[in-house]
């Protein structure tokens, strides 16, 4: 019997808007797919994209990194220097063939139950679609192959 | 009479060890770039370089090798060794400078503790050199006391016909012997002749600069500072060098699991000799160049007797910055 | 006169007067077309000097080696406009004062090279906005075309057989004049954010996190490329940065010597439009 693709998502998020929206959907009895586990940060400011690429080294199929709206950040501008971050990192992630469709960045906050839900069902279900990075997977795999030679 | 190995035979050799489980290897390029490589059809040999631009070293010395697989478990350590591939194999079109190198390393990885990853495939290959007929202004093995027709580390040296057709074969070792003894019947007899063997001008007396190294108070000279000013602290030179063999051990992994890597390092790296202390006992540049060429010609042959240098002059090919081995060995031959 | 003479002649004159401590140049490599750095500390070395089109490498490095400006002196240097571009963003992050640096400016042009005027960063102002007009290099446009027509899986084999020649010498970092941190990423391991062995993943990492901290900061000098032994296409994935800032910020590295980092700014109109 095959086993249905589960897609693994990983969400790096802002404490005091995403996270706090996630822990709203929760309370509200939103359902919303199991498939992402959290990781949060104090700020998307903080959110390197060392931790993008090390989600990807461990397996990710989907990854996903969400904050406070601009202008609403609890740190002022930590969103501001993060929006300008992902930009060039997504340009550059592109360039090199790491599609755009696994990659997303959005802005939601703490009273966005709703969109925090409804973020993760979608992108859960476009990864499902894609299914899982294989690309990448190889990479990883290479790792622990003996050498060929 | 001698045996000649014709080029429009190389094919019938491929057959001939595929039959036989073995694999050949040799000199491929792409547009940008060469080395050696896995060779199923004779025309994907690059046989008309002068060398490749990498060496024959990592094809017993990969540039990173997993060495074992790790499974932390509860109450125990679960751990899988990951040994070199089972394959025999024929390097052909070897360098007689690179198979020098393989030699020379012999004695390292042979020390106080026997690497089995070198010597598993080193039992498993069979090298094939032929001679050089064609140099370039960088090749210095004569200056190391090699030559374009040495044969040091070679099981077999073929020597290139006048007429371009084939290679003239040359019995070294009972591995070559035994080479050919699987290829005998694709052997020629032949009277040709076989073509000139590359002029490479010695570029200094190695004995005179040896002794300068040797000298304690040489070892503080200003001369290594001014000689090593514009040298940017790359790996490029160390990883291009035949007999150059340093190495790291890295875990690649988590709490629970995880691969234990050996890859290449290299001295001229600022991290190289860092202390965990915070010491750094080679902190500036012309510490690290230093060290590369008193390791070379001073501290590697006072153990095992022979210089870490086999001549191919790759160092120096490469170089961002215009440096490799031979004007500093140059300088120092000129001033003693 | 040519540049060579004019540029030869400063350089004689400031090590003279004492203005300098040191003057970086080219001079005559191992072979005919080679180059090399040369320090000189001694008018009477000055002839050493060289100048013509071979002289492609971006000294600006050296600046910042081994605590050359530690001293508070001065030191002259022979710089093409990508290397005073390259002292500006030094200048910006603070890595060097540049009231310590002299220009010895000049510029190549097909078979042609010809001196500049100006001896301090601020002299140059005008002439990196005009080249900031010109747009990025036209190099490579069809390599990079052929690489945006591409799917992503095609774009990834692409790499992915790029990188795996790889072999991490880091000649790369060594020679470029932005790289210039204590500990680099790569050498850390508290915590080890990219793997250090030179297998796919390891270079595939190495060199996506090189070209990202140079975005917005490499002034596209070629070092890089010219540097790595294995001939990586380097530069493709600077030049596609440097478009993507320029594109989307407005920003071109090394203006000036006060340009605030593309990075470590924003504005609040910045775009975000992928943003969900």
């Amino acid at each position: 019997m095959s086993e249905e693709f589960e897609p693994k998502i990983i969400a790096f998020v802002c404490t005091y808007c995403t996270y706090a929206g996630a822990d709203l959907a929760g309370t509200s009895r939103l359902k919303y797919a199991p498939n992402v586990r959290m990781i949060r940060l104090p700020c998307t400011g903080r959110i390197s994209p060392m931790f993008i690429l090390k989600a990807l080294q461990k397996g990710a199929d989907g990854i996903l990194v969400s904050g406070c709206h601009p202008g609403d950040c609890h740190f002022t501008h930590g969103n501001f220097h993060a929006r300008r971050r992902w930009t060039v990192f997504r340009s550059l992630l592109n360039f090199v063939g790491i599609p755009q469709e696994r990659v997303w960045f959005s802005w939601i906050s703490a009273a966005e139950g709703n969109k925090f839900a409804e973020t993760i069902n979608k992108m859960t279900e476009e990864i499902r679609k894609l299914g899982p990075f294989k690309q990448y997977q190889q990479l990883i795999e290479e790792m622990e192959t003996p050498a060929k030679v | 009479m001698a045996k000649i190995l014709a080029k429009n035979k190389l094919n019938d050799v491929i057959a001939k060890l595929k039959s036989a489980g073995i694999d050949l290897f040799g000199p491929v390029r792409d547009d940008k770039h060469s080395w050696y490589g896995p060779v199923e059809e004779a025309g994907q040999l690059a046989l008309d370089l002068i060398l490749t631009d990498r060496t024959l070293k990592e094809l017993f010395f990969p540039q990173t090798e997993p060495l074992l697989k790790f499974e932390i478990k509860k109450q125990q350590v679960d751990m899988q060794e990951m040994s070199p591939p089972n394959r025999q194999r024929v390097i052909f079109a070897v360098r007689p400078c690179d198979a020098a190198g393989i030699a020379i390393d012999d004695a390292l990885f042979g020390w106080d503790y026997k690497d089995s990853y070198w010597f598993k495939r080193r039992n498993d290959s069979t090298i094939v050199s032929i001679a050089c007929t064609a140099a370039d202004e960088f090749c210095l093995c004569t200056s190391l006391k090699l030559s374009p027709d040495s044969t040091k580390g070679s099981d077999i040296l073929l020597w290139p016909t006048k007429d371009g057709k084939g290679w003239r074969v040359e019995e070294i070792t009972d591995k070559g012997k035994e080479f050919l003894g699987r290829i005998n019947e694709l052997l020629e007899d032949s009277e040709d002749q076989t073509a000139a063997v590359a002029n490479v001008p010695v570029k200094f007396d190695l004995d005179k600069v040896v002794a300068w190294l040797a000298e304690p108070a040489n070892f503080d000279s200003s001369f290594w500072r001014e000689i090593s000013r514009r040298c940017i602290g790359c790996g490029a030179c160390t990883f291009l060098c035949p007999t150059c063999h340093c190495f790291d051990i890295q875990d690649e992994g988590n709490t629970y699991h995880g691969v234990r890597q050996k890859n290449w390092d290299s001295c001229s790296f600022a991290m190289f000799t860092m202390h965990t202390s915070g010491h750094n006992p080679r902190p500036t540049q012309m510490s690290r160049w230093r060290q590369r060429i008193m390791h070379k010609f001073n501290y590697y042959p006072g153990k095992f007797q022979a210089n870490s240098c086999s001549g191919c002059g790759r160092c120096t090919r490469q170089c961002p910055v215009d440096m490799g081995i031979v004007e500093t060995l140059r300088e120092i031959s000129k001033s003693v | 006169m040519g540049a060579l003479e004019i540029l030869k002649d400063r350089a004689k004159q400031l090590l003279t007067a004492g203005e300098v401590k040191m003057v970086i140049g080219y001079g005559r490599g191992s072979t005919a077309d080679r180059r090399r750095a040369i320090f000189i500390s001694d008018e009477a070395q000055a002839d050493k000097l060289v100048l013509d089109k071979s002289c492609e490498d971006n000294l600006a490095g050296y600046l910042v080696r081994e605590g050359l400006l530690q001293d508070g002196k001065k030191v002259a240097i022979f710089l093409s406009p990508a290397g005073i571009r390259s002292v500006n963003v030094l200048a910006a992050e603070d890595q060097l004062n540049p009231d310590q640096v002299v220009i010895l400016g000049f510029e190549i042009k097909g078979d042609q090279v010809s001196a500049l005027d100006g001896h301090h960063v601020n002299g140059f102002i005008e002439l990196v906005g005009q080249i900031k007009k010109q747009g990025l290099s036209k190099d490579r446009e069809e390599l990079i075309a052929k690489l945006e027509k591409m799917t992503p899986p095609e774009r990834f084999e692409f790499w992915r057989a790029q990188f795996s020649k790889c072999l991490k010498c880091y000649a790369c970092r060594q020679g470029c004049p932005m790289c210039y941190c204590r500990r680099c990423i790569v050498d850390r391991n508290q915590p080890q954010w990219i793997n250090t062995s030179p297998h796919s993943m390891g270079n595939f990492e190495w060199n996506i996190v090189r070209a990202f901290h140079l975005a917005g900061r490499c002034v596209g000098c070629g070092n890089c490329e010219r540097a790595c032994p294995v001939g990586i296409p380097l530069m493709l994935l600077n030049q596609q940065m440097a478009a993507e800032v320029l594109s989307a910020f407005d920003h071109f590295a090394g203006m000036n010597s006060t340009q605030e980092p593309v990075l470590a700014s924003f504005k609040r109109e910045d775009p975000d439009t992928f943003i969900l």
